[in-house]
């Protein structure tokens, strides 16, 4: 029994680390042609390739990274706030539904659909307007997410410090955001990931102009040349598993 | 309490809900020709068209089976990983580990898929290394294939993490392990603690985020748009699809099926969510 | 993709509902208030005006050159390979910042995506664009011109339009209809087929021979549900009209309709033999190519005399790869530049394409180890010393020439071949 234990273990250790290093692997080979287990060529070429025709990965990096946490630090403030009029509003059950509406719906689908309004207003190929399209996305998933926060004994509690007295200033920033602290990092995680993963909606409302780091690279991922796309992947992939690594360490010790 | 709902109400309204409605109501007016800078007037020629074609109905049935065996599949081995190993998850590192795989986007997952699984794949050379194949056709067809099993694989391998950790903490939110013990002490063996206490207790915590997640599946677009077949094709991937056709005069006929389809998934917002559910607070 | 964020959410409010936190209202009131205010004014700096086009005279050159000094140009260009963004990035961009001061944008976005911003930008009525110069191929150019999405005509009137011959078919016509100025030629490509000169020493050039290979070699060749799986269908409806030039002249219903269910019944009578036996087709191009690669298939083909000569420097495709025509002919075509309707810099964008179509500019995108594409420009008309760079330029080492190609082309069929040969390959091959 403990045996069997230990090969399943490792073996879903292996899965789960597997993809990584086989993305990394991917991304530095060449001339890997079947039935070639291992690939004729492991270096560079295909990294400095990728980097040196492309400028501004740089910049690209730059951005995605400021448009992510734009809407994250939006979304997830604007949520926070706003949910609780919804939470202790009579109709809740009715306005969560309709919460639920745009964050059920695919996202490319709802791009192609409003993508007139953002031509119309000039929002197009702006970051604004690409901030508003995750953010549209990012909001009511932040509403939902702090449902949960604004219960009923939230709100007792909230009574009998009222009735206790003390400013509200003093109790906001020094009881309340304190408290809150750990769903408000989690829900910041949850959106910054909506945004750094968001591509059908980004390429859309930025027109091709708001050059995100996703926009960049998943034109790699579509092309013929897959060694190229598992540099795209790499890319993508790591700076959430780190900022994963961050946020599960914190999340270990809510748990726990 | 006095809080402004109005207020909060209103930004809501304008930034949660306005586009949803905006971009349905569009895609309505353009669906029956009445927008549209190549449109000839209003007509209903482009619903009839669809309806009659039964691609929609097709489509339909096709993606809700896949999402469908995308979330069973999902829960059954996220249930068997995260009840069979609970003690050794709750170990630090497995943990953090757990969470490794939310960082995979559906778009690389699918990238991904096909470079393991596909004929001339890393999983087929072993294969052939192994003796099992002489000839890359003998392996298994899984991508672009008829049955969907590249599509339900990848669904599987994006959504079952998160099901192992969803279930992993409702059973130490539910405290599970006490109730089982209580179980356990008034003479109930371990298959009876499984069925009778764990299992009702994990799937009435999570049954709305697994219709939640059928929901998300259904409406997927990378992961059948790189693994897919042309025919029958998934919801997302045939409304982009019509919507950028080479033919610019059928392109309402992408807009309805965006309505259709986001007709379909507003009624069942509307149903699976708007049964008040009693929210027990500990 | 955000499924897996999207509800983790769920998971995570699971065990913080038990913390309670008291809270006041008045100063998150205010946070609210300043929260909406900030991000009011955020999307509306986003919103203002922007400057539209004034008249451009194109016979007085000398005024858009100094009218388009020290502006911005948009670009929308196809970004997916490196060698383009290289010539792009290191060659075109600080060659015309150098020489008129012109900041050149890249957007990326190839034909579905142009059409689609196009169309949109007409419905909500956008005089100034996003993009003022488009790269467009034959497809694009007629769907453009159904919504009268381009502007001019102008390129006649450039100045090293005196390089170009405007009467040559290939370059002069597009889709059977003349470009008329509307658009300007950046290069020359010929559709071809690939293969691996070790594995298949003699692959098929016709459909009697393709017939024959497939029922030897099944699950190797197939038909990609895209324009370049297109054209290789109209290779093959060319060759049942049994001449090279069988489809030319405008669209003939009964012509496409007597071929056409020969074509299906061949390949439905073939389909067995192909790629998973022919119940369903890749998607798009880069994906045989893909399979290609990886040895899945062994037979692909494309535009660009088939992309190879990149390819195999890239360690995509094996060095033994080699490129061919079809007996009876394949497509010969170029693709085109064109300036939007409602571009905001008419004067930069023109320009910069007449920089794009100097000498000096397409001898470096002609470079076998760089974009490696055919020159647009006739080279009898230009000067000695170019005409002898060009004449000097390195070969192909891998990929066949255009000269090689050549007699074996064939014009693009009118539009309505592609588009109904898209809509009955869907309705009788794949949908069967």
């Amino acid at each position: 029994m403990n045996k069997l234990r230990y090969i399943v273990l490792s073996g879903l250790g292996l899965g789960i680390l597997f993809p990584f290093a086989f993305l990394a692997m991917l991304s530095f080979s060449g001339e890997w042609f079947f039935p070639e287990v291992l690939p004729g060529y492991f270096g560079l070429k295909n990294w400095k390739e990728v980097l040196t025709s492309e400028s501004g990965m740089g910049i690209s990096f730059a951005s995605s990274l400021g448009i992510s946490l734009l809407v994250a630090t939006l979304g997830t403030g604007t949520g926070f706030i706003w949910s609780k009029s919804i939470a202790y509003h009579s109709q809740k059950e009715t306005w969560l539904v309709l919460a639920y509406f745009p964050y059920m719906l695919s996202p490319v689908v709802l791009a192609a659909c409003l993508n007139f309004f953002f031509l119309k207003s000039g929002l197009s190929g702006t970051w604004q307007g690409v901030v508003l399209g995750q953010y549209l996305v990012a909001f009511p998933y932040s509403v939902i997410f702090f449902q949960a926060f604004w219960n009923h004994r939230t709100r007792q509690f909230e009574q009998l410090v009222l009735t206790l007295g003390g400013s509200s200033r003093q109790a906001f920033v020094q009881v309340i955001l304190p408290l809150a602290k750990g769903m408000i990092l989690v829900c910041f995680f949850q959106t910054f990931l909506i945004s750094w993963f968001e591509y059908g909606l980004t390429a859309l409302v930025g027109v091709g102009k708001v050059q995100t780091l996703t926009v960049k690279v998943f034109l790699y991922i579509k092309e013929a040349n897959f060694y190229y796309g598992a540099i795209a992947c790499c890319l993508l992939v790591w700076p959430p598993v780190l900022l994963l690594y961050l946020n599960k360490r914190f999340v270990y010790n809510r748990l726990v | 309490m006095k809080s402004k709902p109005a207020f909060g109400l209103l930004f809501f309204f304008l930034l949660g809900l306005l586009p949803f409605a905006a971009a349905l109501v569009y895609a309505l007016l353009y669906s029956l020709g009445i927008v549209g800078i190549l449109s000839e007037g209003v007509s209903l020629a482009y619903w009839h068209q669809v309806l009659q074609s039964g691609e929609l109905l097709g489509s339909f049935l096709y993606s809700a089976l896949l999402a469908g065996t995308g979330v069973v599949l999902s829960v059954t081995l996220a249930l068997w990983i995260s009840m069979g190993l609970r003690t050794s998850l709750q170990h630090r590192f497995w943990s953090l580990l757990l969470y490794f795989p939310l960082a995979i986007p559906g778009m690389v997952a699918s990238f991904l898929s096909i470079q393991l699984l596909s004929k001339a794949g890393f999983f087929s050379r072993i294969s052939m290394k192994l003796g099992w194949i002489d000839r890359l056709q003998e392996f298994p067809d899984w991508i672009n294939d008829s049955y969907g099993i590249g599509i339900i694989l990848t669904f599987v391998l994006i959504v079952s993490p998160f099901f192992v950790i969803l279930f992993s903490n409702v059973y130490q939110n539910e405290r599970i392990a006490e109730l089982s013990t209580l179980a356990y002490s008034l003479g109930a063996h371990g298959k009876q603690v499984f069925w009778q206490v764990t299992l009702p207790i994990l799937f009435s915590k999570t049954k709305r985020i697994m219709i939640l997640y059928f929901i998300f599946l259904l409406g997927s677009y990378e992961i059948p748009l790189v693994l897919g077949q042309e025919s029958p094709q998934m919801l997302s991937v045939l409304i982009i699809r019509e919507l950028k056709q080479f033919d610019l005069k059928l392109i309402p006929e992408g807009y309805v099926v965006a309505v259709a389809y986001t007709v379909v998934i507003a009624i069942a917002a509307l149903l699976v969510f708007r049964r008040r559910e009693v929210q027990v607070h500990e | 993709m955000k499924i897996n964020c999207r509800i983790h959410l769920t998971l995570l409010t699971q065990h913080s509902t038990k913390k309670t936190f008291p809270i006041t209202d008045s100063s998150m009131k205010r946070f609210a208030f300043l929260s909406l205010i900030f991000t009011l004014v955020l999307f509306y700096t986003a919103c203002t005006e922007q400057k539209s086009s004034s008249e451009i005279d194109l016979s007085d050159w000398n005024s858009i050159d100094s009218l388009s000094r020290n502006t911005t140009v948009h670009f929308m260009m196809w970004q997916g390979s490196p060698a383009v963004n290289k010539y792009i990035n290191s060659f075109l961009i600080p060659e015309v910042k150098k020489r008129f001061g012109i900041d050149l944008k890249i957007s990326g976005g190839q034909g579905p995506e142009i059409v689609q911003l196009l169309m949109g930008e007409k419905q909500a009525g956008v005089n100034s664009g996003q993009v003022d110069i488009v790269w467009i191929n034959g497809e694009t150019f007629f769907q453009l011109r159904q919504i009268d999405g381009l502007w001019g005509p102008f390129a006649e009137q450039l100045p090293n339009a005196q390089y170009i011959d405007f009467e040559d078919p290939y370059i002069g016509i597009d889709f059977q209809q003349p470009i008329n100025g509307m658009e300007a030629p950046w290069g020359n490509t010929q559709f071809a087929l690939v293969y691996d000169s070790i594995k298949l020493p003699r692959p098929p050039r016709t459909l009697d021979e393709l017939s024959r290979f497939v029922k030897s070699q099944p699950g190797t060749f197939t038909i990609s549900n895209d324009f370049s799986g297109m054209s290789m269908l109209k290779s093959m409806l060319a060759e049942l009209g049994s001449s090279p030039g069988s489809l030319n002249g405008p669209f003939d219903e009964q012509k496409y309709q007597t071929l056409a269910t020969q074509l299906w019944d061949w390949i439905n009578a073939h389909k067995p033999y192909f790629w998973k036996n022919g119940e369903t087709f890749p998607r798009e191009h880069t994906k045989m190519d893909q399979m290609f690669a990886s040895g899945e298939l062994l037979i692909s083909y494309g535009f660009n005399e088939g992309g190879i000569e990149d390819k195999v420097l890239q360690g995509l495709f094996p060095t033994s790869t080699r490129g061919y025509a079809w007996k009876n002919g394949t497509v010969h075509n170029s693709n085109y530049l064109g300036i939007t309707y409602n571009s905001p810099n008419r004067a930069g964008a023109l320009q910069v394409i007449n920089f794009m179509l100097s000498p000096e500019a397409q001898l470096v995108k002609m470079d076998v180890k760089g974009m490696n594409s055919n020159t647009v420009l006739e080279i009898n008309r230009l000067p000695e010393e170019w005409r002898q760079k060009f004449e000097q330029a390195t070969k192909r080492q891998y990929g066949p020439t255009m000269q090689s190609l050549e007699p074996y082309s064939i014009q693009e069929p009118a539009p309505e071949y592609m588009l109904r040969l898209f809509e009955d390959f869907r309705k009788y091959v794949i949908e069967k």
